[in-house]
């Protein structure tokens, strides 16, 4: 920003001066061809289709795309897709947590196979942990055996959505904030305890200030992942409108009776929400960061 | 008093810790010295309770508290690289110490304010409380460590290297400043370094250390005069160690006598190590040492002459008094050893 800012400036000077005087903006070269090719790149993968996808939904009318973005349906669609992918990267962002904790704190036998297996839901195809959860929590199942005396019922409800997000989210925390963690200085610790602070005071004033922005990423990434998924859902969800419907599944079913406009007017509906969600938690991150490194 | 028994630390298959004994007066300000590796950290940590030993005891004032960690021994420890809360203002990580102690013990907040503006103030840091740790050079932040651990009210103050990562004009103030607090808080102080002046200027009393063990506790004067071995001797101070020959009261290098001995010595190898500022210009001198200089400067009223004894590829560094021009380099000077300290040729005294 700064270089682009003070542009102007240099530009100016350039009128005053011969070209050969011309100071450098910046000793790291290539500005303009790197940020050409990103706008361009951008551009061409991100914002071609979603304007697309704007257009499609404009040509609805205001009327009707508040008739199908807003439906009850819908709106019961979003409050699930929302409400299961906050809870399973909440559920995340402290079992991620605790994850990476062992992984960077302890050695043991098998570390290596285990970390590897944290990449796993992300090497699955979809449909495959859907299927599988599916089969461990029906009634009848592994773990829903059990569950179902207790009167949890799991499967074909917003719990068992929230499962599947939980398994495959769960990468993204660990990812994030395990090399943080890693980096996170011994002797600020050893600071803290020496000053008299409890282990768990450690943790609370010490650490956790430190890993913020990074549990922040990973659980930006985790509940984006956990908005827009559909694979692992659509089994174990049951896909009862109001109930156990998710917004992605809305979608398809729209696209499966060949009305366009209605999917890209649900469509849009999410992606401003998530936009706008995934923006206030980079400014959450962004305050939490200017304590950490600031000036 | 803090009493170290028979303290031994093994790091797998590395011995760090030797047997290690070792008492500390109250009101001391101490210095344990030695090269990387030898220790001197590890030491410290167990006094602090950061480490744990593998067998021995750490008593303070006669109570054991060889198993207690770093929460429960009411030291303060300082870091070399300071370890300062980077997400907290500099008053914040002054009053850590304060606000972490539990409900009952917990001065008010406007008194921890208080308490870390006033340890600011000792410090030279009156007005910059409000400012975030990466705002201050280093050696304002290792004077925020300072007060940050002299916070909690430590009988025992413990530095790890304090001064090492500083720029020498700095670490000359800091070591001054540190100096003055520690007799005007009535402070029991054990620093470690590998810088023998930083050892020698500050302390009351240094320990050498080499490969897990001590070799030396003694005054900076006594350590640096009277070496109990040929490590102490060339860590200590500069000093020039040859390898010798002793026969008939003499010691030969290269079979010309250097140094004539006092008392009976017996024959055969050693090594004979003297300071560069032991030696007296002596061109005719029976037992002069004859000098080729290859290299002068200046070092304060001094020059340093490094040069080689004929017949040996050995350095050997002299002063000579700055009082007429440096030694030209080729030239040939004749040196007599005024004082010098015999060792065996494994380095231990004889």
């Amino acid at each position: 920003m700064e270089i682009a800012l003070k542009e102007p400036f240099a530009a100016r000077r350039t009128h005053a001066q011969p070209m050969a005087t011309r100071t450098r903006k910046s000793i790291i070269p290539g500005f303009g061809l790197t940020m050409g090719f990103t706008l361009a790149w951008l551009s061409l993968i991100v914002l071609l289709p979603l304007s697309a996808l704007f257009l499609r939904a404009a040509g609805l009318g205001w009327s009707d795309f508040k008739a199908v973005g807003f439906s009850d349906r819908a709106m019961a669609a979003y409050i699930v897709s929302f409400g299961t992918a906050f809870a399973a990267a909440i559920v995340n962002g402290v079992f991620g947590l605790l994850t990476a904790w062992v992984f960077v704190r302890y050695d043991f036998p098998g570390k290596r196979l285990l970390n590897a297996m944290v990449d796993l839901p992300f090497a699955l195809p979809t449909a495959v942990a859907g299927i599988a959860l599916t089969t461990l929590y029906a009634t009848n199942g592994w773990i829903g055996q059990f569950l179902d005396p207790l009167g949890i019922q799991v499967a074909y409800t917003p719990l068992g959505i929230t499962v599947a997000l939980i398994f495959v989210g769960l990468p993204f925390i660990v990812r994030s904030v395990e090399p943080v963690l890693a980096d996170l200085s011994v002797e600020v610790e050893e600071a803290a305890l020496s000053l008299g602070a409890r282990p768990w005071q450690v943790f609370r004033y010490v650490i956790l200030p430190a890993i913020t922005p990074a549990l922040l990423t990973g659980f930006a990434l985790a509940l984006a992942r956990g908005i827009g998924e559909y694979g692992s859902v659509i089994f174990i969800a049951g896909n009862m409108p109001y109930k156990s419907e998710i917004a992605p599944l809305l979608i398809v079913t729209q696209l499966e009776q060949f009305d366009y406009g209605a999917a890209t007017a649900i469509a849009t509906v999410m992606l401003l929400a998530s936009f706008g969600v995934l923006l206030l938690i980079n400014v959450a991150q962004a305050w939490s960061r200017r304590k950490v490194v600031n000036s | 008093m803090i009493a170290l028994h028979n303290i031994s630390k093994r790091f797998g298959t590395f011995a760090a810790l030797n047997g290690v004994d070792l008492t500390v007066r109250d009101g001391e300000f101490l210095a344990l010295l030695g090269p990387s590796g030898s220790g001197k950290t590890t030491l410290l940590r167990i006094m602090a309770g950061l480490a744990f030993p593998d067998q021995g005891q750490v008593r303070f004032h006669g109570e054991d508290v060889t198993a207690l960690g770093v929460a429960d021994r009411k030291v303060g420890f300082v870091f070399q690289h300071y370890a300062l809360f980077k997400h907290m203002t500099v008053l914040d990580n002054v009053g850590f110490g304060l606000s972490v102690r539990p409900r009952k013990e917990r001065p008010p907040k406007a008194k921890i304010r208080s308490r870390a503006r006033e340890l600011l103030e000792l410090v030279q840091l009156g007005g910059l409380g409000d400012r975030y740790p990466a705002q201050l050079s280093g050696g304002q932040r290792q004077r925020v460590a300072l007060a940050r651990a002299l916070a909690v009210e430590p009988q025992l103050l413990l530095l790890d290297e304090p001064f090492g990562a500083l720029d020498a004009k700095v670490r000359k103030e800091l070591r001054r400043w540190l100096r003055q607090l520690h007799e005007q808080m009535g402070l029991t102080s054990i620093f470690v370094t590998h810088d023998q002046e930083e050892a020698l200027e500050l302390a009351d009393r240094v320990v050498v250390m080499e490969q897990g063990t001590i070799e030396q506790v003694g005054s900076p004067e006594e350590v640096y005069m009277t070496p109990s071995s040929g490590f102490v001797s060339r860590f200590v101070g500069d000093s020039n160690s040859l390898p010798v020959d002793l026969f008939e009261g003499s010691a030969y290098f290269h079979e010309r006598p250097i140094y004539r001995l006092s008392g009976e010595t017996g024959n055969g190898g050693a090594r004979l190590d003297f300071r560069p500022h032991d030696v007296v210009l002596d061109a005719g001198g029976a037992d002069a040492l004859p000098l080729l200089v290859t290299g002068v400067y200046r070092r304060g009223g001094s020059w340093r002459v490094e040069g080689t004894v004929d017949g040996s590829s050995r350095i050997v560094e002299v002063d000579v008094v700055a009082d007429a021009a440096p030694p030209a380099i080729g030239s040939r000077l004749g040196l007599s050893i005024k004082r010098a300290r015999l060792f065996a040729a494994n380095g231990a005294p004889q």
